[in-house]
């Protein structure tokens, strides 16, 4: 902007250089700030739009049976508990085989080809946009062998994009567990299947443990798998072979095009902070846990 | 609202209560509504559930009537409705995912081969259940009636015309001072049945003008896309001088003006009643309890609205699953009857005229 390339300015380098230091400082200030401006906005509009929806104890506690866009009443219990149950089978299916897959790669695989080449296969698969996920598990389960669509089918498709991410992290965990400590267990006679089981794991644990909150938290907020392989519902369904079971992706999707004047808008809103703020309260956890983990090493 | 939902349900709960003691709600009257229904609907409210996916231009309607069955039946059915479009609704019904579809047109030749296959060699009937007019709203300060025709519309949206005051708009508009302004036109980007029926009426009535195909696609020259009808309305909404078409329902919810249309003799307002007129004029193409309908979009008949699109409910005719086809049928049922459908109207729908909602009612009756 101020570059010292005329006469003036070589002469008064203080100067220049103070106005480019001024400049450049402005400007590294002025991205901060509209780094945040977006997060906040959408922090402000969300809750100023979605705080009166939520407050009500029935959106808590009753699902949408009974309403329409233009009924009001009703809640988003069965979209809450649509989006916790799919992410806990997410989680139930994923983390064994992610975990146990870092500890191969790791523990008994370091270094080999082999290694090499899941490492290299799970960085293509976090690499898979979540509609090809789920057209993959449609394909296979709903098209070839004739399932019908089902919660469970969702969260395979979830147990995709959650593998490589805990897997990944898992992995880096377990790199960081010292390699003193597995000798000294190994100079007192343990197995090596026990080091792992008492001692790697227990150190990396809350490494691994916010690896598994963060991939979670990640999966939840996903919707194209949620639009293909299970449809939306208005009631409440706890069977995970149902085939329509609302989320709260799905809930905003459905409702984003009632018109401003009707209750189904409201609902929208409402749908959109209780996500933010499930994801929030994942993402907290996995602080908490990141911390509580950094107090017991000492 | 609130009004006109209670004193539906109150209607609601004087017929059943005296049609069907076991599924009778609290407070009925008797006589007071009973005595217009031909055949009331005598709901056995079956246990269980269903999922219907398709048309979303049906959506508001079926919801409504999802409610009010749930509310006749004190919950005892889950009824599901997907409004992801008639392709999809199509696509899955046929695949076997869904129970019933809704589609804004019947079933074509390879689709009603597919659906025969997925109804175990049972044929798939197209009912005729919700009627949800075409409005062609437009938003311009001060005038609160704007008479158009289908030549002029198809010029406006082929570009043709461009200003509000041209001389073929105040030739329909004696008395009204049109602006200079621009029309800006709004279409729907997304593939859509409403884009198809609007491009249908437009090719029947104008077609020395409409030069294009009909297509779920937009064709028309100029103008700015919008994904969906709400978003066609609210931008019609946010911007003065514009023109643009959608469902009633989405013109009523987002209060905007809804132009008269000439039909030759006379300017004919968008209303129940002349939008039933149109329906009349219609004839049915299918056979037996198949109701798939031809409609004249060209009718000159006095105080016919001719811009109409019926979505249809697509159903086995038998071959579902027991207990599924049930509640298919119970909920259809209703949904047929006089007072699941008069309370369409105040969501931006139109009845089914008697004649053809008790060939419906028959229809639904016959589902095995």
């Amino acid at each position: 902007m101020s570059a010292p390339t005329t006469m003036s300015s070589l002469t008064a380098p203080r100067g220049s250089r103070r106005v480019t230091d001024v400049v450049v400082r402005g400007l590294v200030y002025l991205s901060g700030v509209i780094a945040v401006v977006p997060l906040v906005w959408i922090l402000i509009t969300i809750i100023s739009k979605g705080l009166p929806v939520i407050l009500s104890a029935a959106w808590w506690t009753q699902d949408l049976a009974g309403t329409t866009d233009r009924r009001a009443g009703g809640g988003a219990l069965h979209a809450i508990i649509g989006t916790l149950e799919i992410g806990l089978i997410t989680a139930v299916v994923a983390v064994p085989i992610a975990v146990l897959g870092a500890i191969f790669l790791i523990e008994y695989a370091r270094g080999t080809r082999l290694a090499r080449g899941v490492s290299f296969m799970v960085d293509i698969l976090s690499g898979i946009p979540s509609i090809v996920a789920a057209l993959f598990v449609f394909a296979f389960l709903i098209t070839i062998l004739h399932f019908d669509r089902s919660a469970i089918a969702a969260a395979l498709s979830l147990v995709l994009l959650m593998l490589p991410t805990v897997l990944r992290s898992t992995e880096e965990m377990l790199k960081l567990v010292p390699d003193s400590l597995r000798e000294a267990a190994y100079a007192l006679g343990i197995p090596k299947w026990r080091t792992i089981l008492t001692v790697v794991i227990p150190t990396a644990f809350s490494g691994i443990a916010t690896g598994v909150v963060l991939g979670l938290a990640r999966v939840m907020g996903e919707t194209a798998p949620l639009l293909i392989l299970v449809a939306y519902a208005r009631n409440l369904y706890l069977s995970p072979t149902s085939d329509t079971m609302a989320t709260l992706p799905t809930m905003i999707n459905t409702g984003r095009d009632v018109a401003e004047t009707l209750a189904g808008y409201d609902r929208v809103w409402g749908a959109a902070l209780t996500l933010i703020l499930l994801v929030m309260g994942l993402n907290l956890l996995a602080r908490w846990i990141a911390r509580a983990g950094r107090l017991k090493d000492r | 609202m609130t009004m006109t939902v209670k004193s539906k349900l109150a209607a609601a709960a004087a017929l059943s209560a005296l049609s069907l003691a076991a599924c009778s709600s609290t407070s009925a009257t008797t006589g007071s509504t009973a005595a217009s229904s031909a055949a009331p609907a005598a709901l056995a409210c079956p246990a269980g559930q269903i999922t219907a996916e398709g048309s979303s231009a049906q959506s508001n309607a079926i919801q409504e009537a999802i409610a009010a069955y749930n509310d006749a039946c004190k919950n005892k059915a889950k009824i599901e409705y997907n409004p992801t479009g008639s392709g999809a609704g199509i696509k899955n019904f046929n695949a076997g995912l869904v129970d019933f579809a809704g589609s804004d047109s019947s079933l074509k030749t390879d689709e009603a081969t597919a659906a025969k296959a997925r109804c175990k060699t049972n044929d798939a009937w197209n009912l005729p259940m919700v009627v949800g007019p075409i409005a062609f709203s437009y938003n311009l300060k001060g005038v609160d009636k704007l008479v158009l025709n289908a030549d002029v519309l198809a010029k406006i949206f082929q570009g043709q015309i461009t200003t509000w005051n041209d001389p073929a708009i105040a030739a329909l508009n004696s008395g009204v001072s049109l602006p200079s302004d621009k029309i800006v036109v709004f279409y729907r980007s997304d593939e859509s049945g409403t884009t198809e029926n609007v491009s249908k009426y437009l090719k029947a009535t104008a077609p020395s003008v409409w030069t294009p195909d009909t297509s779920k696609a937009w064709k028309g020259v100029g103008g700015e896309g919008k994904n969906k009808s709400s978003g066609v309305a609210e931008a019609v909404k946010a911007t003065s001088g514009s023109l643009g078409y959608m469902e009633w329902s989405y013109a009523r919810d987002n209060k905007l003006g809804i132009a008269q249309i000439n039909t030759g003799s006379a300017a004919v307002e968008l209303n129940s009643g002349s939008v039933g007129k149109a329906l009349e004029a219609a004839t049915i193409t299918g056979t037996g309890n198949d109701l798939a309908l031809k409609l004249d979009y060209a009718t000159k008949a006095a105080g016919a609205y001719p811009a109409v699109l019926v979505t249809y409910e697509i159903v086995c005719s038998a071959g579902l699953d027991t207990a599924k086809s049930a509640i298919v049928k119970d909920f259809l049922s209703y949904f047929a009857s006089q007072e699941g459908q008069a309370g369409l109207e105040s969501l931006g729908y139109a009845p089914l005229p008697t004649s053809l909602r008790t060939k419906v009612a028959s229809a639904v009756q016959a589902i095995k």
